[in-house]
């Protein structure tokens, strides 16, 4: 599950952890892009669902603001949403696939935000091959905001935080594929990769 | 033209509540190179993203190209420090846009 701090994230926890899937959360910590308040929201995000649900639920935080350095280097900025996105997709399959997980999942909601239009989502998990489950895709935002507050999660969401610093002026909302498999090749895919999944804590 | 503190609007708390921006009232074009630079012979680190610098000054802080600063922490003098220490070494890559 990709956790990011914010209100959704958790929220989808809840409902696979419901479930009776057995989790593992990934965090991609885009410092110096943001703060620390991401990765402190989480780690409280985790003590209530795991105490609700009564499981270990490991957290591993992979570092992710050399990569966006990178991007912003060397990639157009209108799609860089998409491409963090992508490297964000293909690190949790990287843990993913090391901890013998058989899906990814996260707290997206359809239109929410830049990277949640339709074509945006499909070219940022065209990089995955794992399924993705989204548990939230068809919520709007008071729906969500009213499970948060329920399972105690919405207070920690929106403490205070600094925004994510590395989003563009005008961010794409509708792409495709092969512009931004172009604009990936202005990088070292593996290179990245491998350096982001080699720094990888397990909290 | 110069830029100073009349450049901006005043150091204020930022959307998120976890830092304070600094909004120039007009938007800049800033130099970065010469930016990082000039904060380089200060002794102050930077990481340069092309687009913005990660400024390491008393509180880390963000400078966009546009001239937006944003200072990281709930400590708003330790951003109006950073602020003050900022604004000389700023340096304008062409003329303020009109829009």
């Amino acid at each position: 599950m990709l956790m990011s701090g914010g209100i959704d994230s958790p929220v989808a926890l809840h409902y696979l952890l419901r479930q009776g899937h057995e989790m593992l959360a990934v965090h991609m910590d885009n410092r110096p892009f943001t703060d620390e308040s991401p990765l402190a929201k989480i780690l409280d995000h985790l003590e209530i669902l795991r105490a609700r649900f009564q499981q270990p639920i490991p957290l591993y935080v992979l570092p992710h603001g050399s990569t966006q350095v990178t991007l912003m280097r060397s990639t157009d900025r209108h799609v860089g949403c998409v491409l963090c996105r992508r490297f964000m997709w293909r690190g949790a399959e990287r843990i993913a696939e090391r901890e013998g997980a058989r899906f990814l999942a996260t707290g997206e909601a359809l239109g929410q935000v830049a990277s949640q239009t339709l074509s945006n989502m499909r070219s940022a998990t065209a990089s995955v091959r794992l399924p993705i489950v989204r548990p939230l895709i068809g919520f709007d935002k008071a729906e969500i905001e009213g499970v948060a507050k329920e399972i105690g999660t919405y207070g920690i969401s929106t403490r205070p935080g600094v925004c994510c610093q590395a989003v563009p002026d005008k961010p794409a909302t509708r792409t495709d594929l092969v512009q931004i498999l172009a604009e990936e090749q202005r990088v070292d895919v593996d290179q990245i990769l491998e350096d982001c999944v080699r720094r990888a804590q397990l909290l | 033209m110069a830029i100073d503190a009349s450049t901006y609007r005043q150091v204020e708390l930022c959307s998120g509540g976890g830092g304070f921006e600094a909004v120039p009232r007009v938007p800049l074009s800033l130099d970065l190179t010469a930016v990082a630079q000039r904060l380089a012979r200060e002794g102050v680190a930077t990481t340069d993203a092309r687009v913005m610098l990660i400024v390491g000054l008393e509180v880390e802080t963000t400078v966009s190209r546009s001239g937006r600063l944003l200072f990281k922490g709930r400590d708003r003098a330790a951003a109006g420090r950073a602020f003050d220490r900022l604004l000389p070494l700023l340096e304008r890559a062409g003329r303020a846009r009109t829009s």
